[in-house]
Formats: structure tokens, C-alpha cells, sequence
């Protein structure tokens, strides 16, 4: 059989701000993941950096290590790649006041 | 149509003897054809995430659609415990809301027919909310559910779209309800875009269920949010008749003499679909979880 691969849409025209972060998802199952967040919209404001984040219950949190700049612009995609994470995963942004930026959030996992 | 294999008691007897004998589908009553078997221990099996229509912008999807996310493949993993595990494999369909009051995730399996007659979608499941309180959150949880969407043969006269819904409203605004209830009423068909040619109704609004007749259970909830107990539902549907035949959950058979579909007229591009969805609702500002860890579906043909 051939080894399993997904992609799962976990956050699709989604408005982040403030403190941004797609729904938690269980990947314990891959070997790898790639997570590509794409701006569908013209990002306002000063864009943050986004980051991966590991979790050993799906409620708690820690940074991975794993970083890359939002898009600047409409259409960019922000590409983060990440082998080690366990079971859990998310992204996670802190936007600063009056900054925004509508993301399509899509997860490539691999066993 | 009728079956093109012959059958009598000898080769139901030893269709049935095959069955039992293998560990993976002993578990389930399938009808003579296997449609598919979905264990998750093998992957998604073609269970993916329900979203809305559009048309040139993301942000003419419904509301409802819009908070649908991708399901998972889970160890039903616990913070107390470790992982819980399915059934037969370490692994589960997980269908999971957002954490927010009335919040819904639906997955879909996409399928045409090719017999009208008997089907039977079976599953084993069980749903908890998520685990961020050390309380027994028996009524976090709304619903668990399923629903069929069909659509007759583009050659029948009077076609319709058929839309069967049945869910286990757990509980309502903190109430512990327990009943299965099922709806025959959708919202309004509303266009999406300005083009005619896309449409678009959500039909798991909250208005409208009703409740089944005799619908009243109680499940094996556990004692703490990270204990789950498998449940086992089976539900009967004619194609021919696009009636609902029966439905069981574990050691309950139900009375679906008052059981209605949703029913609307045929849209100009769903010609014999046969869809399966499955659904979670959340009655509190926790995430629910609906965990399925194997589905049979089958048909008499």
C-alpha cells in the first residue's frame, strides 16, 4: 500500500488579527507536515511573523522553533516545514494593532 | 433489479460465515454488497471535509459551511491518559467544531448509486467534548449526527434531492436532552454569486429538528471527558422509495414510522448522489468531538 498523504484545508478565508491561530490538528500519523498559508486577501498593516506550534494535549502550547513572514502581499505564501512535532499542530501569528490578513491555511501530511 | 448472483440459504450461510469470520467486518450486519468499508487505521477513506458553495469569492459561502474544517485521523488522544485508540486499530475519524457555542463540523463520503434498493450505513462511534475542565461535561456536547443527501436518476420522473437527517441531541442550552431527532424542513435555497447557477441551503440550521418518535436514549457517556465507549448505529434507507426503512443504536431499534427527509426538487446537476455526512455540534464554547472508528455501507443488489 502506498504511504498515506492528506491535505487538509484548517483554515480557509479566515480574518486573522490580534492573536491568530488555526483549529488544532492531530498529525501523529506523518512523518512530515508542510503548511502553507496564503494571503487571499491585500494583508493590512505590518505583518507578523507566523510560527509552528506543538502541543502535548491540544489545549497547551509551545512554539516549535519553526518561523516565516506573513505574505505581504495578496496572492504571497508563507511555506513552514516541520519533521519533529508529535501528535498535535497549529499555526500561530500575533498581529500587531490594525493589522489583518485573510489566510487560506492548508496542511500537507505525510506518513 | 435483482441480484445477478443466485442466492439461497446455502450461499447466504456461507456469506455470512465469511463475514464472521473476519475480525474487521464481523462487527457489522452489511446487505449482500459491500459499498465500502472504512477503517481508519488505513486513512481517510474518502471522508472529507463538507464545504459550502461559492461562486468567484469565498466570502459568498454560507456561514455555515464557512466554519467547516478538514477531519483528522486521531489516537483519541488524552491528556490524562495518553491515547485511547478505535476499535480495531489505534485510530479513528475525528470530526471536530470550533470552540464556540452551536459550532457544527460536518465530513462527507461522495458516492453516486448504481441500484436503487436497500442501503445500510453502519458505524461505530462515540463523541466527548474537548477535555479543558476537570468535570464531567456530560452536556457540552449538542449533537452527534449523520445525514444522507440523494438525488434520484436523471431519467425518473419527479426527481428529487433526498436529504435524510438523524442526530442525537446530547444536549440543548445545558439541558441533558438524549433523543434522536431528525428534520423534513431545510432553509431557504438561496443563489451564491450572480451567475444562476449555484445554490446553496444549510440545511443543519438549529431550526426545525423534530424530535423521532420513541426517540428517547441514553448513551454510555463514562464518567470523565477523556473515557469514551463505543457506540453502534446502523440506519436503513430504500433508494427506490427514498424512505427511510429502520434504525438502530446499539441495543434499541427505533419505530421510523414518523420519520420524514428533507425533500426538494431535483438540482440540474446531482443525478443519482448518494452522499453520507457526518456531524458535531458543540453546546458550550468547547470543541466537540465526534469519533468514528469504522463505517460499512451497503447495499442489496
Amino acid at each position: 500500500m502506498l504511504p498515506e498523504n492528506i491535505t487538509l484545508v484548517v483554515g480557509r478565508n479566515e480574518r486573522w488579527s490580534g492573536h491568530a491561530a488555526t483549529e488544532p490538528f492531530e498529525a501523529g500519523w506523518a512523518r512530515e507536515a508542510v503548511i502553507f498559508v496564503r494571503a487571499l486577501k491585500e494583508p493590512k498593516g505590518e505583518q507578523p511573523v507566523a510560527r509552528v506550534e506543538i502541543s502535548p494535549d491540544g489545549m497547551r502550547w509551545v512554539a516549535e522553533g519553526t518561523e516565516i513572514p506573513m505574505p505581504s502581499r495578496e496572492g504571497g505564501i508563507a511555506v513552514l516545514r516541520v519533521k519533529h512535532f508529535g501528535n498535535w499542530l497549529r499555526v500561530a501569528a500575533d498581529f500587531p494593532p490594525d493589522a489583518e490578513c485573510t489566510v487560506l491555511a492548508t496542511v500537507h501530511l505525510k506518513a | 433489479m435483482t441480484s445477478p448472483i443466485p442466492t439461497n440459504d446455502l450461499t447466504e450461510a456461507m456469506r455470512l460465515a465469511l463475514l464472521r469470520a473476519d475480525p474487521k467486518l464481523s462487527r457489522f450486519d452489511p446487505l449482500p454488497r459491500i459499498i465500502s468499508h472504512d477503517c481508519f487505521s488505513t486513512g481517510y477513506c474518502g471522508w472529507s471535509q463538507l464545504v459550502g458553495n461559492y461562486e468567484n469569492d469565498l466570502d459568498t459561502m454560507l456561514p455555515g459551511y464557512a466554519q467547516h474544517t478538514s477531519a483528522m485521523l486521531s489516537t483519541l488522544p488524552h491528556w490524562d491518559s495518553g491515547s485511547h485508540g478505535g476499535m480495531g486499530s489505534s485510530y479513528a475519524l475525528k470530526i471536530a467544531t470550533r470552540p464556540r457555542k452551536g459550532a457544527q463540523n460536518v465530513a462527507i463520503k461522495r458516492h453516486t448509486f448504481r441500484q436503487r434498493g436497500k442501503i445500510r450505513f453502519e458505524i461505530y462511534f462515540t463523541f466527548k467534548p474537548e477535555a479543558t475542565e476537570l468535570k464531567l461535561s456530560e452536556t457540552d456536547v449538542r449533537s452527534v449526527g449523520f445525514l444522507f443527501d440523494l438525488q434520484s436518476g436523471d431519467q425518473d420522473d419527479g426527481g428529487q434531492r433526498v436529504m435524510p437527517h438523524l442526530r442525537f441531541l446530547n444536549a440543548l442550552d445545558g439541558q441533558h436532552v438524549q433523543k434522536w431527532q431528525f428534520k423534513r424542513r431545510t432553509t431557504e435555497l438561496k443563489p451564491i454569486g450572480n451567475t444562476n447557477k449555484t445554490l446553496s441551503h444549510y440545511h443543519l440550521a438549529e431550526e426545525d429538528w423534530e424530535d423521532l418518535p420513541g426517540g428517547a436514549q441514553r448513551l454510555c457517556y463514562n464518567e470523565i471527558p477523556t473515557k469514551i465507549n463505543w457506540t453502534y448505529l446502523a440506519f436503513d434507507f430504500d433508494l427506490a422509495e427514498m424512505k427511510a426503512l429502520s434504525f438502530r443504536c446499539n441495543d434499541r431499534t427505533f419505530d421510523m414510522s414518523g420519520f420524514e427527509s428533507i425533500r426538494i426538487p431535483a438540482m440540474k446537476n446531482l443525478w443519482c448522489m448518494l452522499n453520507f455526512c457526518l456531524f458535531a455540534e458543540t453546546d458550550s464554547d468547547k470543541r466537540a468531538f465526534l469519533y468514528v472508528d469504522s463505517v460499512c455501507i451497503s447495499g442489496d443488489f
